[in-house]
């Protein structure tokens, strides 16, 4: 059996898998400790028929990194290291970060030669000497983490290596993120994802302990995972390396849960919660990607992050113009005191749900008397904005099955033009610690590749070897892996065949092979 | 004389303009602004004067990069680079440059010869070689005005040098991307030295002046892309541009590109918002080129075809352009710069491929 559990911002969810089924779920607020949040969890689990000595695996997803880095706390300095002269000059990093954030991970910012260029030629020499002086620098100022970009380093990641190497043998309790190890092509936004990564890893420390000393309470000593936010896990030790792969995991593990619940691998998931729907792809029973640049805090970064949509639509959602206006605005989590069926004075989306006789929430006579043409175009409203969020994500345009999840699902019509079918599992509620508890591992590996000089297959056989590894190294089963994702970008004005090209990969946990749910 | 100060603040609309004006072109400009952003800081606002206020015998030159968008994700632009460039264009060919200007204002070019001016204490003018964004030399009006293109300097990151002369407008085209593929991708080049005279002849004018105008519009977020139309459309009223003209408002329904020969080619096909009715199509070469409803043209190059968010009114390129994206479709007529019997040589729609001759977008329906 399986544990997930999703710290969110909000509420803590937790649920017990036996395979697919569910044992036993909750929904609790989230603690500011978050540590008592989760002990409260597991708690009512153990006291509602989980036997916490069968448990095989622990999977958490948090936003606790997340919202670390928007709140600008438990944020450490960090020296940046970038290997890219004679290039970027005056280019320095942390350029155009809110001065906050660049405030808080301090003014050590070091520029030196080293990095490749696109077709595998040295971009210039690593110079030992210019590595001599950051060290000497960190030393005197007693600087202990860093953060190293060269460039193209998804492409030839040594010069990293070579200086984390160096730095090590010189300052034994150097700690370092090598770019290359947590973001994709994109210099400046790859450096900025591993200084925020690097900045994060004393708080991840903590919040990994505290996680662990949690379970070790109730007795539970198997293997912790925590989800990415690509939707697949990483041990909890690695997160101790790379908290900031945690960004963004909730949506994720919502779109996955969705996966779970209906078996669908090719979808649209609406999540609808108080003030906002999220709408996010399954592809191959993965989140779809975003291939825009992500602010993090205000920071640009290219983290995998699902694309996910926010329209101004959720339960709490106001209504007005007799129905043919609704949200942005929302009472939010004063719905339940708010809306008219709870006795409140505010006329909400759900209250028109009701009026219409399509759920059964609240006081239904509290909204007998809403006059039939505000109803009627309250629901024209409704799915309208729906269907046109809906649209707007669709792949192309053939027409896919939509699965409605979260508290506000209740909203949703019982038909939507460009959905084959809708769907509203059982257990929608806690779809994101389903999702946390059924996670994968994965491996994602990006090479610039001309398929004039190495045909298509070979290539792909490459990029496709090397995301294995990455997998395997992360914990994955090497029997069970499969490639999700491939996805190959012609880069223009350069010579025909020249491509970028990303593979990413997925298998099982390799501790759970053989009684985990997956076959 | 109208001279304006270029600040740090100013570039944030250029660049915001210069996206519109890039067609779907010119790659994303935020690393080019970050780096003249900073240049600006180090050395000052930069002095910009219109064409008219260089005199008839000063020198000037245009500065810009060549190379593949892509690479430079990696290869960092230096903010001093364009101030090498210049340095070096000035020893290599023993010439003076009283003046720096653009070739592109469409995309990331259009920032480029800023931080030179600011750096040497020259004017830049306002203007520059295409009025948009387009994919070769050979297309520029200082070329189709007959200027020679060198000798030029093509500078790479480590400011290595090379001069290069070249007896054709294509010829030098070819050399210089050579030379960008074998330094990592990405070069910059001093070329198309002009006397003041020369220059106004054949020069888009005040395109920095209305790119910045344009930014302005573009980022106060105050409507959708149908209401910015009008104040849009004055900008342009006000110009050496054409008609500015509403094509379509839309879904994209389909979108697909492929590379072929170092462009990125393809379609993308937009379907009404509301009920049927017939889509209109248009056809990518790193450029947004024609657009087509159902069979009918309604605008192609030269002329410019813009494709905005519908919601926020924010350029889409035509890389970012995906499935299910609503969006507003505008068309400009080009300057008469690009109507003439050369230009159209080099600039109509058979130079890219399509079986028509061009049709101004005001005699299209």
């Amino acid at each position: 059996m399986r544990i997930g559990i999703d710290v969110g911002g909000t509420h803590t969810d937790a649920v017990v898998l036996d395979g697919d089924q569910v044992v036993v779920a909750h929904k609790a607020l989230t603690t500011a400790d978050v540590a008592t949040g989760i002990r409260n969890a597991l708690a009512f689990l153990s006291d509602n028929g989980a036997d916490m000595a069968a448990i095989d695996a622990v999977m958490i997803g948090t936003t606790q990194f997340t919202n670390a880095v928007i709140e600008r706390r438990e944020l450490s300095p960090v020296a940046a290291i970038r290997l890219g002269l004679p290039s970027g000059r005056g280019m320095v990093p942390k350029l155009g970060w809110p001065d906050d954030i660049s405030t808080a991970l301090g003014d050590r910012d070091y520029m030196i030669h080293g990095g490749y260029l696109y077709d595998g030629q040295k971009l210039s020499d690593v110079d030992d000497e210019e590595i001599d002086r950051v060290i000497s620098d960190l030393k005197s100022r007693s600087v202990r983490t860093a953060a190293i970009t060269s460039a193209f380093s998804p492409l030839n990641a040594e010069p990293e290596k070579y200086v984390a190497q160096r730095l090590r043998a010189a300052i034994p309790d150097m700690v370092v993120t090598l770019s290359h190890r947590i973001g994709r092509v994109g210099l400046l936004e790859r450096e900025n994802a591993a200084l925020l990564n690097t900045a994060l890893l004393a708080f991840a420390d903590r919040v990994v302990r505290a996680f662990e000393d949690a379970l070790l309470d109730f007795g539970i000593r198997c293997p912790v995972f925590i989800s990415q936010n690509d939707g697949t896990l990483m041990a909890a030790d690695f997160v101790r390396e790379f908290p900031a792969l945690t960004f963004s995991s909730g949506p994720t593990n919502s779109l996955r849960g969705a996966a779970r619940l209906t078996g669908l691998e090719e979808a649209i998931v609406v999540d609808i919660g108080g003030t906002t729907s999220d709408i996010g792809v399954l592809k191959g029973g993965f989140p779809r990607e975003s291939n825009m640049v992500v602010e993090v805090g205000g920071v640009r970064t290219n983290f995998r992050m699902p694309d996910i949509q926010a329209i101004g639509l959720g339960g709490g959602s106001l209504v007005s113009d007799n129905g043919k206006m609704i949200g942005p605005q929302s009472v939010g989590h004063r719905l339940v005191t708010e809306a008219l069926i709870f006795g409140g004075e505010t006329l909400t989306a759900t209250d028109i749900v009701v009026a219409a006789g399509l759920a059964d929430v609240g006081d239904a006579s509290a909204v007998s008397d809403l006059p039939d043409d505000l109803i009627a175009n309250g629901l024209a409203t409704i799915r309208q904005i729906l269907e046109d969020g809906i649209r707007s994500m669709k792949p192309n345009s053939d027409p896919l099955p939509v699965i409605l999840v979260g508290g506000g699902a209740i909203l949703a019509p019982q038909e939507l033009s460009h959905a084959s079918q809708i769907h509203t599992p059982e257990h929608s509620g806690v779809a994101n610690a389903i999702g946390a508890a059924i996670a994968m591992i994965g491996g994602e590996a990006e090479r610039f590749v001309n398929y004039t000089d190495t045909p298509r297959d070979a290539a792909l056989a490459n990029v496709t070897k090397a995301a294995e590894s990455l997998a395997v190294a992360a914990g994955a089963d090497h029997t069970s892996i499969r490639t999700t994702e491939i996805e190959e970008t012609p880069i223009p004005y350069m010579d025909k065949g020249a491509t970028r090209l990303r593979v990413k990969v997925v298998g099982e946990v390799a501790q759970l092979k053989g009684n985990g749910p997956e076959t | 004389m109208t001279t304006t100060f270029i600040t740090p603040e100013m570039l944030a609309d250029l660049s915001a303009g210069a996206a519109f004006l890039a067609t779907g072109g010119g790659g994303d400009p935020h690393l080019t602004y970050l780096s003249a952003c900073e240049g600006l800081k180090q050395f000052g606002p930069a002095k910009m004067i219109g064409p008219q206020d260089l005199s008839d015998d000063a020198l000037v030159v245009a500065i810009g990069a060549v190379g593949a968008p892509t690479t430079s994700l990696e290869l960092l632009p230096s903010v001093d680079e364009s101030i090498t460039a210049l340095q070096a264009y000035k020893d290599l060919t023993g010439r003076t440059v009283d003046a720096v200007v653009s070739f592109e204002i469409g995309g990331g070019n259009s920032l480029i010869p800023i931080v030179a001016a600011a750096a040497n204490d020259i004017p830049v003018i306002d203007g520059d070689g295409m009025g948009r964004a387009l994919p070769e030399a050979t297309m520029m009006t200082y070329a189709i005005a007959g200027i020679h293109p060198t000798p030029a300097v093509a500078l790479d990151y480590a400011g290595n040098t090379e001069l290069v002369e070249a007896d054709t407008a294509e010829a030098y085209e070819r050399l210089v991307r050579e030379f960008s593929m074998k330094r990592g991708g990405m070069a910059l080049t001093a070329e198309f030295q002009m006397t003041g005279a020369e220059m106004k002849a054949c020069i888009v004018p005040e395109t920095v002046s209305l790119s910045i105008q344009l930014g302005k519009i573009l980022r106060s977020r105050e409507g959708s892309a149908e209401q910015l139309a009008a104040r849009i459309a004055q900008v342009f009223d006000a110009s050496i541009y054409g008609e500015f003209k509403k094509l379509y408002s839309g879904i994209v329904a389909d979108m697909s590109t492929t590379v072929i020969g170092g462009y990125d080619v393809g379609r993308a096909v937009i379907s009404p918002l509301q009920a049927d009715g017939p889509s209109l199509a248009i056809d990518i070469k790193n450029e947004y080129l024609t657009a087509h409803l159902g069979e009918q043209l309604l605008a192609s190059v030269p002329d410019l075809i813009c494709i905005l968010d519908y919601e926020t009114a924010q350029p889409i390129n035509a890389e970012r352009l995906r499935y299910g994206q609503r969006v507003s479709v505008f068309a400009i007529g080009c300057p008469d710069h690009y109507r003439t019997p050369e230009a159209l040589k080099v600039v109509a729609p058979r130079c890219f491929g399509f079986d028509f001759d061009y049709t101004p977008l005001e005699h299209l329906p």
